[in-house]
């Protein structure tokens, strides 16, 4: 009876000890309510392609504390009600602590309520919307704000000789945003805005919006737009002889567009939030990304994605697998942190405090940067 | 860019947009008037002929854009046809909400069909931009050229075939009365047949011309269905020239529109316009003839 009750005692010691062992071969599970189709599925290929990249690697190298991580995606079809479904299933099913968001800062912002309400960590690597991270403390970004690229672009403009532009935009949360922070700088450092002409999303004909853009033979046009967008619309005013110089943010910088567009597209300069490629962590992303994927064509906004992951496991073994330690490791984590895309501190906005602007322009078909 | 070419110029742009959703509308029209129903995978059927197009110019095939015009436009008819045998035939007597969410049930489908055989990714043909031909101080592509007068063509060609032909003449007499037709010895099936294959070569041909004009994507018809489904009701449901005008009065108000206010409220013309017209003319919805 005595040695039944050792051998119970030992049984229960060790079954004890082997529930930690049990977990830890659990993955750690990570949300990602991305565009896997729809119309901005062109971008959320790119994206998981990165995000499975920089996995592969953690998990390659024993992962988080011997977890693997291992992301859950979940189809957010481009568009802002899906993208919350998607959101609200991450949570309630598979009750993950932390979420990629959707891309598309109107995307991104129908959810970021969702995820704060529901205290789950809400991560963006492309919104560069103005206010993207103001529905609460769980919600951050790793991609540079417009707040900083407006004044950049006005920079632009003015540098080039050009005083009075009209303003063309994409009217969603990204577009309102930038315009506003361009409008606001280029009035301050002298420059005039003769018209202001907000468009809608995914449609096929822009030709009047850029006629009345083209009244009186602007030297200069800024139009904040997008890949499809800009395709479209720089082709329409090739069609229709507007000649100008278009100035641009940066979700137009993309080859897709360049190769929609044609030799319309030949000319057309922006601005973006740069990534200085001569670093060591930008080579070792590229050659990575080159032996997994057999082609060194970056995706788009792939790198911030790559360093998404990078700091939320940081974050994740600093606070621990739940929504508040990772919420509260989150800035500790990222800051000083050098990934591929620079310093990756957060300010009080939960955004990246830190970017560098470039300026792009299509040149003989391909993007380049720009030099004056 | 002087003021009255500057004005006349919109106009133009008006009147292109008007005849993409002329040729949508008429297709529309044309199975409203027949079946009886609104087909909101119409745009489905103008996203496909697009895709067919592009199908038959890329390899394997690698035809030239005049010869591979023929095999998806046939392509295009024949997707007309088995959407009917499919889905539409076996409910043909269903009521409307039975056919309206069956229609919208086949929009998504056909939708995810085109994204997984092309991808979500925009595609162009791969032509190269050319600027317009400037013509009294207006610019115009020919692919624009083509838009305007293709519809012309469609307009007249369909308008002969409904008004002067036997088979047109039995799918008007269908329309009014699919017992009394059968009744008096029409033959009913051949007639349906008739209006899918017209409808769909309609809604092939416009969304050739607008993926030449613009570029392809699952969604482009989609996107433009709403603003023809507008054109229809404003011309009178079943009714082709109504279709026509319908296009061509919300093309050019909202082009006009965009000179004088914000064009982030372009959508919001075509459907002001379309709600008036609805409130002064309420049978259309409620299904009962407009003539």
């Amino acid at each position: 009876m005595k040695k039944l009750a050792v051998l119970v005692a030992v049984v229960a010691i060790f079954a004890f000890l082997a529930v930690p062992a049990v977990r830890a071969a659990e993955p750690i599970k990570i949300g990602a309510a991305f565009a896997l189709s729809g119309s901005i599925a062109v971008y959320g290929e790119g994206f998981k392609k990165c995000i499975d990249l920089a996995v592969e690697e953690i998990n390659a190298k024993g992962g988080i504390k011997g977890r693997k991580i291992e992301i859950v995606y979940e189809d957010n079809k481009s568009n802002p009600k899906d993208c919350v479904t998607a959101v609200r299933k991450l949570i309630t099913v598979d009750k993950v602590p932390v979420i990629f968001g959707p891309a598309g800062s109107s995307n991104f912002m129908a959810t970021a309520p969702v995820a704060q309400e529901n205290k789950v960590v809400l991560l963006s690597a492309q919104g560069a919307a103005v206010g993207l991270t103001k529905a609460g403390d769980y919600i951050f970004r790793v991609f540079p704000s417009d707040t900083l690229q407006g004044p950049h672009l006005a920079k632009l403009a003015i540098g080039m000789g050009y005083k009075k532009v009209p303003v063309m935009y994409v009217n969603n949360d990204w577009g309102l945003g930038l315009k506003n922070a361009f409008v606001d700088a280029y009035k301050k450092m002298g420059g005039t805005v003769t018209d202001i002409i907000a468009y809608d999303e995914k449609k096929t004909d822009y030709r009047t919006e850029l006629l009345r853009a083209s009244k009186g033979n602007p030297p200069a046009i800024v139009n904040l737009t997008y890949i499809n967008e800009g395709a479209v619309q720089f082709k329409q005013a090739f069609e229709m002889g507007i000649k100008t110089q278009w100035l641009c943010g940066s979700a137009a910088r993309a080859p897709k567009m360049v190769e929609l567009a044609g030799k319309a597209a030949e000319g057309v300069i922006g601005t973006y939030p740069s990534v200085p490629q001569n670093t060591k962590q930008y080579q070792a992303f590229k050659d990575a990304y080159k032996k997994k994927y057999g082609d060194d064509k970056i995706p788009i906004f792939g790198d911030y994605n790559y360093d998404m992951v990078y700091v939320t496991a940081k974050a994740i073994e600093k606070g621990g697998y739940t929504a508040d330690g990772i919420r509260k490791a989150l800035p500790a984590a990222a800051k000083g942190y050098k990934g591929v895309t620079g310093d990756k501190t957060f300010d009080n906005e939960r955004s990246p405090k830190f970017a560098e602007y470039g300026i792009w322009i299509v040149k003989d078909g391909k993007i380049e940067d720009y030099k004056k | 860019m002087d003021s009255i070419s500057y004005y006349l110029q919109t106009i133009l742009n008006g009147i292109l947009a008007g005849c993409i959703y002329a040729l949508f509308a008429m297709g529309l029209t044309l199975i409203y008037g027949v079946l009886n129903f609104v087909n909101f995978a119409h745009g489905e059927l103008i996203m496909w002929g697009a895709y067919f197009l592009f199908l038959f110019m890329a390899e394997p095939f690698g035809l030239p854009l005049y010869v591979a015009i023929i095999p998806a436009l046939a392509l295009t008819g024949c997707l007309g046809l088995a959407m009917d045998y499919s889905v539409f035939r076996p409910i043909r007597r269903a009521n409307r909400l039975t056919l309206l969410i069956a229609a919208m049930g086949l929009s998504v489908l056909l939708r995810n069909a085109a994204q997984f055989f092309w991808g979500a990714e925009v595609r162009t043909y791969g032509f190269e931009v050319i600027a317009g031909t400037q013509f009294l101080g207006l610019y115009l592509t020919t692919t624009q050229f083509a838009i305007i007068a293709v519809t012309l063509i469609c307009v007249v060609a369909v308008y002969l075939l409904f008004f002067k032909s036997r088979l047109g003449k039995s799918m008007r007499a269908l329309s009014d009365n699919l017992d009394l037709a059968r009744i008096s010895g029409i033959d009913t099936k051949r007639s349906i047949l008739a209006a899918w294959v017209i409808s769909a070569v309609l809604a092939g041909i416009g969304g050739i011309l607008l993926a030449l004009d613009t570029n392809l994507h699952p969604e482009m018809g989609i996107a433009n269905l709403i603003k023809a489904f507008a054109a229809t009701l404003i011309g009178g449901v079943g009714n082709l020239w109504g279709a026509l005008l319908g296009g061509l009065l919300i093309g050019l108000a909202e082009n006009i529109g965009v000179l004088f206010i914000s064009p982030g409220y372009k959508d919001g013309i075509a459907f002001v316009i379309m709600v008036l017209i609805l409130l002064a003319r309420p049978y259309v919805i409620l299904g009962e003839r407009s003539d």
